[in-house]
């Protein structure tokens, strides 16, 4: 796959498709970097919140007078300092409460000279609750007689989002085959590796600088605003680095606007971070669902209809997972040809932790249902799946139900790569045959897909990026962008596209992308877009500053611009490749001469896109992109154990940019999709987190990482970066339904509600051997002896 | 939970045994060597510090093992690497040194002791089972009349209830001794969890016994996290003493974990489950041992 480099003088090389470090990793890898985390400021106070510890309750009295006694306290807040000031997507929280709604509410906040202080502080607060019935499931939320969680939320009904195509009573009626399942995807967390934290400071014209994890800046201040009641226009924004986002600071949290209240009531700078426990409890989730799904076909295998009818766990409060099913339908619309498509959802309050966005964006949730309706139904048309999928899949060109235009559609050669690479369908039919073979050990193979938007998605009014490009005397380049670096690399893309474009070192190129006050808009790191959208950002600005340079350097050299070239420091004449004159000695030139001028140049690129709109049917995405894994696995058929032995990926990436951080993001994504499918599990009883630490929320470590066999199909993107398309999700959407799907390939047994721990295995593998009554203790001992 | 304060007062890292016991005498201090179990604890506040904080790292002697003689003896400051990679004990104790391959991480198994492993008495805790089964007793020493006095425990014997032994406070375990396996003599060890590694059992297993003819003698068996403590199953044992290892024994003691085993439901795993693996690891470790 590798672009074999020329050392032609009249072929570029180019640095697209090159493995490219991230220019902060030996920092990272060396412990140099200064994170958040890290963080001290003079005079800073130390924050600290009070949590409710318990899921509904009536708060009767605070009484906070031997706190705000303790020396070494300046400030102690309640729900009485902030009772207006309320925020989030519907405007249902507010920093410090007047009722519990969940065990992580945030009761009172002390601030003080040492974390111990602050502390005892808090040991100090006396809180008289008066518990309430909680409501612990949606269903139960969503019954007439369930207690109200929000007084102005009657029926603790949060958002609902329908949307519907093609006439379903005759779609259903042509369906010689239907697959009905209700799909219970979990609670997951994070787990970012730098917890929680904010430091706020105020100067006396009332503006604040806030450092945070923030990963969308700008819209962050719009947010951030109506918690502190005052105009977003008076909030600075700081980004130093983060250890993880994952989209979980895709909103603000009310640790945030704390920090801040903090900060004004004692004039001093303020840090709230949290510990590992409060972390677990604290920071937002995955959200969990209950989709009741249904997809037709015909004898012959083509697809009919699919409907989708979803209940999310809201939780206590609305951030942005309550907002997932505008991703989750255009999955159930557009995985696969789908020519009738019903789909509903309704969010419910209920008490239990609130969910935030996270990687994969609903379609986690949703294509564990699809990918595996898609296995079920080919095995009752009695065909390969792999055929069934081909069958079914778009092609260049096609436009789904809600008008995403596939312009350049690499589904079919993602799945016949990745069948092809794993001898998907051989292996396939042999596991079936050994199924019920005696023998502990069963092997599986399963193959999952999914479709992703891959060139940002237009749920706000822009999902644009500004740019500022700027070179000095020595050639040296700043580019300032509203792009944001959380671990993903943006920051080697931005660095690679300039190199590529200015013919300068990649060690030349430094990136301003960390102060709202400096940078330029940008929506945020989210939807796999960054590359999309800053790639095409930074690429223009370059054009523009390469044009300004040739320009100036052909009246020096007496040639024609379009002669001209940038490559590895110089000008070079393009017919021969030879370098006629230093780039900073043209800079220089342009700067000193009679008429100076300076390269500095900006740029605004909003992608082709139409608005999310209220009917949802627009092409909301520049690009989209397909990908396909193949999961092979052994099953310890009496311990449940699940071991991934190999996953075969096949993505269309458009086009690779920078290679390493293309195979970084697509392992670190998998690895969050395996937690997932087969030990992540926030285990939440009546609203309480059970679990609150590594030892017992179970990530995937490096030894259960599988050998990845990785496939980059490049669809060439013609509004992409040279190409490109957005990556970063898929590889954790697709995942758990290939592990799925290999489970029953290996033992007949279909797990519907995540994680696939060893526990269910076994219990469902279980109860498939001993049909419940058949009065047989342990049916398979038997035969495992040899 | 014993007596509490709220700061340490004293740090102290004895190198000799008698200081440490002397330091012990008044019953208020916290004993600290890997700090693997103790750390956590106290991080959440599910346990204090005492006055005194005792760092048993640097006494002599209480590090190493010996398996020169007719008793085998580990020291209690003997480290879950150190067993790793003792090749003598390998050989005499495999079960032993397969729960150490099975512990932890590379980073906790250099910290933690086998002392603290036992003194810790968490139902999980990986070396009780294979001690169990090796028959092995606890060395308790304590500073009384101007000495040190040193007294014998079972390891049976040893554990009360989750987090609590027969320790007195002011007592120091010392070592684990066992002694010397009988020719024929085999074990197994097992344990399960969700994830194959950095993973507290959700069930374990030790099997010891000789083997001589195709029958079975001086069978033990221990199951960990089935129950408020490490135990001896002696439904399971008597079904196999004496017994021909054949296909009805073993289905005999797999029958027989169901009187043994009383295990609960909580946050790793459901009740059913546990039984469920003990039942699979039961006929597992005999399976293996009837095919050497
Ligand atoms: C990430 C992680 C993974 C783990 N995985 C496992 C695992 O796989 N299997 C397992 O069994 N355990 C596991 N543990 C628990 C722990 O590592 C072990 O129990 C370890 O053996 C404890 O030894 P220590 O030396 O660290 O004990 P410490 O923490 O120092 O002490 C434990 C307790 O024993 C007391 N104590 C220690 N030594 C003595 C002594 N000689 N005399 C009297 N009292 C004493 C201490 O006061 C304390 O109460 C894990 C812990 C962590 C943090």
């Amino acid at each position: 796959m590798q672009e074999t480099a020329t050392a032609s003088p009249t072929v570029k090389e180019t640095l697209i498709g090159q493995r490219v470090r991230k220019p902060d990793a030996p920092d990272k890898a060396t412990g140099k970097t200064r994170y958040i985390n890290d963080m001290v400021l003079p005079q800073m106070l130390i924050g600290k919140v009070l949590f409710a510890g318990r899921p509904h309750a009536r708060i009767v009295r605070i009484d906070t007078g031997a706190a705000q006694k303790l020396p070494g306290v300046h400030a102690v807040l309640t729900g009485k300092d902030v009772a207006e000031l309320r925020f989030g997507f519907v405007r249902d929280n507010v920093a410090l409460k007047d009722k519990v709604r969940c065990e992580h509410d945030e009761i009172a906040a002390v601030a003080a000279e040492t974390e111990e202080i602050a502390c005892r502080a808090l040991e100090l607060i006396e809180v008289e609750y008066e518990d309430l019935p909680g409501v612990f499931s949606p269903e139960a939320g969503a019954r007439e007689d369930a207690p109200q969680i929000h007084d102005r939320f009657p029926g603790n009904k949060s958002l609902a989002f329908e949307f519907r195509h093609g006439d379903l009573a005759a779609a259903e009626a042509a369906s010689e085959l239907i697959v009905d399942n209700v799909f219970r995807p979990h609670h997951v967390t994070h787990c970012c590796m730098g917890t929680s934290c904010a430091i706020a400071d105020f100067d006396h014209n009332g503006k604040l600088t806030i450092w945070t994890q923030t990963q969308y800046p700008y819209n962050y201040k719009m947010d951030l605003a109506p918690a502190l009641g005052i105009h977003p226009g008076d909030i600075r924004v700081i980004q130093p680095p983060v250890g993880g986002a994952f989209g979980s600071k895709l909103d603000v949290y009310p640790y945030e606007p704390i920090a801040a209240l903090l900060a004004r009531k004692t004039g001093r700078p303020v840090k709230v971070m949290y510990s590992r426990e409060e972390e677990f409890k604290a920071s937002p989730t995955r959200q969990a669902a209950i989709i009741h799904m249904r997809t037709g076909c015909t004898r012959d295998g083509v697809l009919t209809f699919r409907t989708a009818d979803v209940l999310l766990d809201n939780g206590a409060y609305t951030s942005w997972g309550p907002t997932i099913p505008v991703i989750m339908m255009r999955t159930t619309s557009g995985h696969y040809r789908v020519p009738v498509v019903d789909f509903k959802a309704q969010a419910i309050y209920t008490n239990n932790p609130y969910a935030g966005s996270f990687r994969g964006y609903g379609n986690v949730q949703t294509t564990w249902a699809t990918a595996q309706q898609m296995d079920m139904l080919a095995e009752m048309v009695d065909i390969d799946p792999l055929e069934f999928h081909l069958k079914n899949a778009q092609r260049s060109g096609e436009v789904t139900p809600q008008r995403s235009f596939l312009r350049e559609c690499a589904l079919v050669e993602c799945l016949e790569t990745a069948a092809t690479a794993s001898d998907y369908s051989r292996k396939r039919k042999e596991y079936a045959a050994l199924r019920d073979a005696p023998g502990r050990y069963k092997k599986g193979i399963g193959l999952a897909s999914s479709i992703h938007n891959a060139g940002g998605a237009k749920i706000h009014k822009s999902d644009g990026i500004g740019t500022i490009l700027k070179m000095d005397d020595y050639a040296r380049v700043t580019v300032i962008t509203g792009a944001s670096e959380i671990g993903q690399g943006i920051d080697a893309v931005i660095t690679l596209i300039v190199a590529e474009e200015l013919g300068v070192p990649l060690e030349h190129v430094t990136l301003v992308n960390n102060d709202s006050d400096v940078a330029p808009w940008d929506v945020g790191v989210h939807a796999s877009r960054t590359t999309f959208i800053a790639g095409n950002g930074t690429r223009r600005a370059a054009r523009k500053a390469k044009a300004q340079i040739l320009n100036a350097a052909a009246k020096m050299l007496e040639e024609s611009p379009e002669d001209l070239d940038l490559r590895a420091g110089s000008v070079v004449r393009n017919t021969d490749g030879a370098a006629l004159i230093k780039l900073e000695r043209v800079l220089r030139q342009m700067h000193f001469q009679a008429e100076p001028e300076l390269v500095m140049v900006t740029d605004y690129y909003e992608p082709k896109s139409e608005p999310e709109g209220a009917a949802h049917v627009s092409d909301h995405s520049a690009a989209y992109s397909h990908a396909v894994h193949i999961a092979e696995i052994t099953v310890d058929t009496l311990t449940g154990e699940i071991k991934v032995d190999k996953v075969t990926v096949a993505q269309d990436v458009g086009r690779v940019i920078n290679r390493m951080g293309l195979e970084g993001q697509i392992e670190g994504g998998l690895a969050i999709g395996l937690g997932y499918a087969l030990s992540e599990d926030m285990r939440i009883e009546n609203g309480m987190l059970k679990n609150a630490c590594f030892r017992d929320y179970k990530l995937i470590t490096a030894p259960e990482m599988p050998p990845l066999d990785l496939h980059f199909i490049e669809s060439h993107c013609a509004e992409g970066p040279y190409g490109a398309k957005g990556i970063s999700e898929l590889p954790t959407i697709v995942i758990a339904p290939a592990i799925a799907n290999a489970l029953y390939n290996a033992t007949g047994v279909r797990i519907f509600d995540p994680p696939m721990s060893p526990e269910k295995v076994a219990r469902a593998i279980f109860e498939r051997c001993a049909p419940a009554g058949s009065g047989a203790v342990e049916p398979r001992l038997a035969g495992t002896a040899a | 939970m014993s007596e509490t304060s709220e700061k340490i007062s004293a740090y102290l890292a004895p190198r000799r045994l008698d200081e440490a016991l002397q330091a012990m005498a008044d019953g208020d201090a916290t004993v600290f060597c890997g700090g693997t179990d103790l750390a956590p604890q106290t991080e959440s506040g599910a346990r204090q510090y005492q006055a005194k904080l005792l760092n048993l790292r640097r006494i002599e002697g209480l590090c190493g093992i010996d398996t020169g003689g007719g008793e085998i003896r580990i020291g209690a400051a003997t480290t879950i690497s150190d067993l790793r990679r003792n090749a003598p004990l390998a050989a005499i104790a495999p079960a032993l040194v397969e729960a150490a391959e099975h512990f932890a991480s590379e980073q906790i198994r250099n910290a933690a002791s086998v002392g603290g492993n036992l003194c810790n008495a968490s139902p999980a805790g990986d070396m009780s089972p294979p001690l169990l089964v090796l028959g092995a007793a606890v060395e308790l020493a304590c500073w009384r009349d101007r000495a040190v006095q040193v007294r014998r425990v079972p390891l049976e014997a040893f554990f009360v209830s989750p987090g609590k032994t027969v320790r007195r406070p002011e007592e120091l375990l010392t070592a684990v001794v066992f002694e010397r396996p009988a020719d024929g003599f085999v074990s197994r060890f097992r344990k399960s969890g969700p994830r194959p590694a950095l993973e507290i059992s959700t069930v374990s297993v030790a099997l010891g016994a000789r083997i001589a003819d195709g029958r079975l003698s001086g069978v033990r068996v221990a199951l960990g996290s089935v129950a408020p403590t490490p135990l001896r199953a002696r439904h399971v044992e008597a079904a196999l003493e004496g017994r021909p290892l054949d296909a009805t024994t073993i289905a005999a003691a797999v029958a027989a974990t169901a009187d043994d085993a009383r295990p609960i439901d909580d946050v790793r795993a459901s009740a059913w489950y546990r039984g469920h693996l003990v039942r699979v690891f039961v006929e597992e470790v005999l399976n293996d041992v009837r095919r050497d």
